[in-house]
């Protein structure tokens, strides 16, 4: 069903009469510049959104700035983790528009959403449940374990959405390459165009 | 014209098409994505230290602690960034070493590379342990690094299918500037900002066809120095605006701004490498 919408996405939306109607999908994917600001722009954003979490984290850490307290910290700089991360989220909604197929049978891309998934929770453990006492620990220079814990799966959850996400460009395990079977499964291979081919089936 | 290494070396063409065959290009191809992702991280590293740093010497972002309080705390992170960076960057480009070779983008990537360099450690690193204050050798490292910068700009452009790369620098700029202006200047600024966008859309939508290029082309680089126009006027005004009760004065808010977008303007070309 996922996958009848994304090729009614890749397909069909904004499609106009004419004697080789493109999509809006199509169209974006074969502008000459704009995929490419697109692109640039989700990659060069990180320096402002990883950028500014990865400090926010390591203050969590009691790696840096341990003499300002962590709710200046916050105040200050989340606020342009935040902006980043809107920034971040549109191009890169925008480049999954492009070619939603290509992504979705993607290995790289399900691994970099599963991530995505694992930091949005930790973010939201950490503002509902782990800073709820945060004027107690505020000027600590080394803050309390749950706090460190939630900084340290921020850190590794960015660095492994990043890593999964410039992974995404490279074609180890595309769909129709003689894959093993557990790679054909994850990627959902045997509904994509390209198909299916195992590599243990091969070898017998 | 074009500004690939190429041109000004051709001599080293034998040289450059033996590299990834050798050590330690030929040990680093086969783990290629992986040291990307080590250059991606340790950019990110870079920028979020230049641009907490940079903006602080703007007066913005962190203003509870003085700069060199700031300084204490990142010097190191921005250190570990660059030489991530340069160490990466040697190994990616040792394996890839004929499309750097041959690419307009790279040799403007490698002039901002030196004017980031120049900027980094010879005016902002310095200048924000000084608290904001800077003396005579900040002074010329912020001259010397906004020439650089500025010929940096100057092989982009030249950099034929690259230069839209410098949209980001534009756009970095056009963000920055909405954050460091204050009150009655920021209302202008983001109006006329909001001006011009308009402007460009109609006129690139629908005055001209989609596939005008010949039309589209120089309107588009109006457009690009319409904005550097009115952003490096709005941050200028603030400058002096805000320096007048400030000890940190105008010019060090100017530098900061071109030692923040040195590094987006580095990274683009290095982007905008895989596209041309």
């Amino acid at each position: 069903m996922i996958r009848d919408f994304l090729v009614w996405l890749a397909r069909s939306v904004g499609q106009v009469g004419s004697e080789y109607p493109l999509s809006w999908s199509e169209a974006l994917a074969s502008s000459l510049n704009f995929w490419g600001l697109l692109e640039g722009t989700h990659v060069l954003t990180l320096m402002l959104f990883a950028g500014t979490i990865f400090v926010v984290d390591l203050r969590l850490l009691g790696v840096a700035f341990k003499r300002t307290p962590v709710s200046v910290i916050s105040d200050r700089v989340l606020p342009l983790t935040i902006f980043g991360l809107v920034l971040m989220m549109a191009t890169g909604g925008a480049l999954f528009f492009a070619k939603p197929l290509l992504y979705y049978h993607n290995l790289w891309f399900r691994l970099k959403l599963v991530f995505l998934v694992v930091a949005a929770i930790n973010i939201v453990v950490f503002h509902f449940r782990v800073q709820r006492n945060l004027p107690a620990w505020d000027n600590n220079p080394k803050p309390p374990i749950a706090a460190r814990l939630s900084a340290m799966i921020s850190i590794t959850s960015w660095i492994l959405v990043i890593m999964f996400g410039r992974y995404i460009a490279y074609d180890w395990f595309d769909c129709g390459k003689a894959l093993p079977h557990w790679v054909n499964v994850a990627e959902e291979c045997a509904i994509s165009e390209h198909g299916a081919v195992d590599l243990e089936g091969l070898a017998k | 014209m074009t500004m690939a290494p190429q041109d000004f070396f051709p001599q080293l063409a034998g040289w450059v098409a033996n590299l990834d065959d050798v050590f330690p290009g030929k040990q680093v191809k086969p783990f290629f994505a992986q040291w990307e992702v080590g250059h991606i991280l340790s950019l990110i590293v870079l920028g979020g230290s230049s641009i907490l740093l940079n903006l602080r010497l703007m007066g913005a972002g962190l203003t509870e602690e003085p700069t060199a309080e700031i300084h204490r705390n990142l010097r190191g992170w921005m250190w570990a960034g660059v030489i991530g960076m340069l160490v990466t960057g040697l190994m990616i480009g040792s394996a890839n070493a004929e499309r750097l070779y041959t690419s307009g983008a790279f040799s403007a990537k490698m002039v901002g590379l030196v004017a980031g360099l120049i900027l980094t450690f010879g005016f902002t690193l310095p200048t924000a342990k000084a608290y904001g204050r800077m003396g005579t050798g900040e002074r010329v490292a912020a001259v010397v690094g906004l020439a650089v910068f500025a010929l940096a700009i100057w092989v982009f452009l030249a950099a034929k299918l690259s230069n839209p790369g410098l949209w980001h620098v534009i756009t970095a700029g056009a963000l920055v500037a909405l954050y460091v202006t204050r009150k009655r200047v920021r209302i202008v600024y983001a109006s006329g900002l909001a001006l011009i966008i308009a402007a460009q859309q109609f006129i690139t939508h629908v005055i001209y066809k989609f596939d005008d290029y010949a039309s589209l082309d120089p309107a588009n680089k109006a457009f690009a120095w319409g904005f550097v126009a009115w952003i490096l006027g709005a941050v200028l005004v603030q400058a002096v605006v805000s320096g007048r009760d400030d000890q940190r004065g105008a010019f060090v808010k100017i530098a900061a701004l071109a030692a923040l977008l040195v590094w987006v303007m580095t990274a683009a070309a290095g982007r905008w490498l895989a596209f041309a």
